[in-house]
């Protein structure tokens, strides 16, 4: 993935890089962000909603971190503290070793982290032109109008729109497909390390899809950018991510190698989301739903293991203990008691003895 | 009773507002028989969704529909204000994308369906809610009747979406559309409508119209398909015959772009360029300057859908 054309940024020898190849981009260790539930407090008791709730993760310098699960479980959240666009309650963020805030600067910190929204009209201003939009950030931080408009051109042709024809038009001039480059180009202007995308291509038709995704391979390669990839879609995730991270009100259920994830899934929870995907084939419709009910609310989330009220493998021990996660490989990490050797969960492994 | 229960001629639909007028939908013809579901398949502004709305004569004033469309026997075009205020909800009735939008946020969800069932028929307050509350047994809401007393805004969006089909269903219709009932729904409660939907079908030998842009979902629910592109039927056939056997060319770009086919490729095989300007069609086959089997003949004038009704038809010259 790292062998293409020679960029000085992102590349051995980027003079940002400091811990090298095998110290991970970012690191997250103990992530909580609650929020209070309107109306409440005041002579009722007092509710939170778990958004993000006790989250670790690594992003590996050039991968694509795939981030799945239903809506309300997070990802969103996770992803917005990431940018720090709303605060963490508690946890720490390490960015290539530095901790965000503390010895790194927000300032440094988002220069180095973009994001890409879903919503490609809402996230772009409807008051500038795209040449403006792209430059905008890099003159925030202090490059020369000029310059940054040279380079607002040069990202144009890069995400495939001739800088001749649309850089003087409007958000609402361009197709959803054109203004989602846009948007790519606007994130890539301040040569970021991380790109997050969030939902990116969810809203795109599927063939301006496809195209989408082959740009942001290429962009990838050429840029030597890491990917944090946020979708609903696991057969996208499935295409483009090198690792994924699977979560459930709040917490990582399960993170691994993707191949680990589509092809072993440790959590029955993975396997269900996995069973949930329409077939392609109408002669092997779905006959009975792998799960039943919705996506519980985070307020309130249910004692034990979370994920227990719609767990086929539910024991009562589940409805007591939360599971950690096996971080024994760092290949693939599952949190359920079923994956945990020696719990108490009726089908958990033996545990094997040691030094045998 | 040999009729089928949807029978569209010759469609088109043209808005009028705006600089210049678009015709949104392009000489359609469709038929669906009693008990059949057809899934109608297309990209954003493909006139999917308007071909369905026209069915129930949803559309602005001042849009000009032509054609003929007969439902169970009503000529549609022809029915008068009061009549179609009577067909809606009693001969046919949708399932909207958007459960929050479609649903009233200040009646409970009781109250919006029994006075859907209290308008069509000539039932008291307390029947009606009997009704309902059977209703939401039957889409399998847990707790029924204290659901009823709630408010949209209460529910999650999978519960919505089963209290609107509830709501269509009340008055026991005998054609169902449905306009991309579980796009705004995760994949693990998307499954799950679509199983109630084709539950419910089976049930009443309703006729469906299922609007969708994933292929995935037509796979699951359709007997037939048909692929529309530019406000314009492109292929029509069994659900196997077009997945396994596409014959139009974007058909089978929309097949081959598909994410899961990549398997350990780089890249992905992509429909080059955008839909066109439907203000602004090409002469001849709206999909000609994207295919990659063009020929001169293609610009001249539109390929009509050739081939057998039910046997499968394709709007290509390359089959004419």
């Amino acid at each position: 993935m790292m062998d293409a054309v020679p960029n000085p940024l992102n590349q051995p020898g980027d003079p940002r890089d400091r811990g090298g190849p095998a110290q991970p981009l970012l690191s997250v260790r103990g992530l909580v962000r609650h929020f209070p539930v309107k109306g409440s407090g005041f002579l009722k008791p007092k509710k939170v909603v778990s958004a993000v709730d006790g989250v670790d993760f690594d992003i590996l310098k050039g991968e694509t971190l795939g981030v799945v699960g239903e809506s309300g479980c997070g990802k969103s959240t996770t992803a917005r503290v990431l940018m720090q666009l709303i605060r963490q309650d508690r946890g720490e963020l390490l960015f290539d070793g530095e901790s965000v805030g503390g010895t790194l600067p927000l300032r440094d910190y988002r220069r180095q982290v973009q994001m890409v929204f879903q919503d490609s009209y809402a996230s772009l201003n409807p008051r500038l032109t795209i040449e403006d939009s792209i430059a905008f950030g890099p003159r925030v931080h202090g490059i020369s109008p000029r310059v940054a408009i040279d380079r607002a051109h040069d990202l144009l042709h890069r995400v495939g729109l001739e800088p001749g024809r649309f850089a003087g038009r409007y958000p609402h001039e361009l197709s959803g497909g054109q203004r989602q480059r846009i948007n790519i180009a606007r994130a890539l202007a301040l040569e970021p390390r991380l790109v997050i995308l969030d939902e990116a291509v969810s809203a795109l038709d599927k063939s301006v899809e496809a195209q989408v995704l082959n740009l942001l391979l290429d962009l990838k390669r050429d840029f030597g950018l890491t990917y944090m990839f946020i979708s609903h879609d696991l057969n996208v995730v499935r295409f483009m991510c090198d690792r994924v991270m699977v979560m459930y009100l709040g917490k990582v259920c399960e993170i691994g190698t993707r191949d680990a994830i589509f092809d072993t899934p440790g959590h029955p929870y993975t396997s269900a989301l996995l069973a949930s995907m329409p077939k392609m084939d109408p002669a092997e419709r779905t006959k009975v739903p792998p799960l039943s009910g919705d996506p519980p609310n985070p307020i309130d989330p249910p004692p034990g293991c979370r994920f227990h009220p719609r767990c086929s493998f539910s024991e009562d021990i589940c409805t007591r203990m939360p599971p950690g996660v096996s971080s024994a490989k760092t290949q693939h990490s599952v949190a359920c008691l079923m994956a945990e050797p020696g719990g108490l969960h009726s089908r958990a492994p033996a545990l094997q003895e040691s030094g045998s | 009773m040999m009729n089928p229960m949807i029978e569209i001629d010759n469609l088109s639909v043209t808005f009028n507002r705006g600089r210049k007028p678009v015709q949104a939908v392009n000489g359609v013809s469709l038929s669906v028989k009693t008990g059949e579901v057809v899934a109608l398949l297309g990209e954003s502004g493909s006139g999917k969704s308007v071909t369905m709305r026209s069915l129930l004569r949803l559309h602005p004033k001042g849009t000009t529909i032509t054609g003929r469309m007969q439902v169970a026997g009503h000529d549609v075009t022809a029915l008068s204000a009061r009549q179609i205020a009577d067909f809606r909800g009693a001969v046919a009735s949708m399932v909207f994308q958007e459960p929050r939008l479609a649903l009233d946020p200040v009646y409970t969800l009781g109250d919006q369906i029994t006075e859907a069932i209290m308008r069509h028929e000539k039932l008291g307050r307390n029947e009606a809610f009997e009704r309902a509350l059977a209703l939401f047994e039957k889409v399998r809401i847990p707790s029924p009747e204290r659901r009823l007393k709630t408010y949209p805004h209460e529910m999650s969006g999978g519960m919505l979406q089963r209290a609107m089909i509830a709501m269509a269903l009340a008055c026991n219709p005998r054609v169902l559309l449905a306009d991309e009932p579980t796009t705004a729904l995760d994949a693990t409660v998307q499954i799950q409508i679509l199983l109630l939907i084709r539950e419910l079908q089976a049930e009443y030998g309703l006729s469906v119209i299922f609007v969708t842009h994933d292929i995935g979902v037509a796979a699951e629910v359709a007997d037939r398909i048909a692929v529309m592109y530019a406000g314009r039927i492109v292929e029509e056939g069994a659900v196997a015959d077009i997945i396994r056997n596409p014959q139009h060319p974007y058909t089978q770009g929309l097949l081959g772009a598909r994410v899961e086919l990549a398997g350990h490729r780089d890249r992905l095989v992509t429909i080059p360029g955008a839909p066109p300007d439907l203000a602004d069609m090409p002469k001849g086959c709206a999909f000609a300057p994207r295919c990659v089997r063009v020929m001169e003949a293609c610009g001249q004038a539109v390929p009509p859908l050739t081939g057998t009704k039910g046997a499968g038809q394709v709007a290509c010259l390359h089959y004419a």
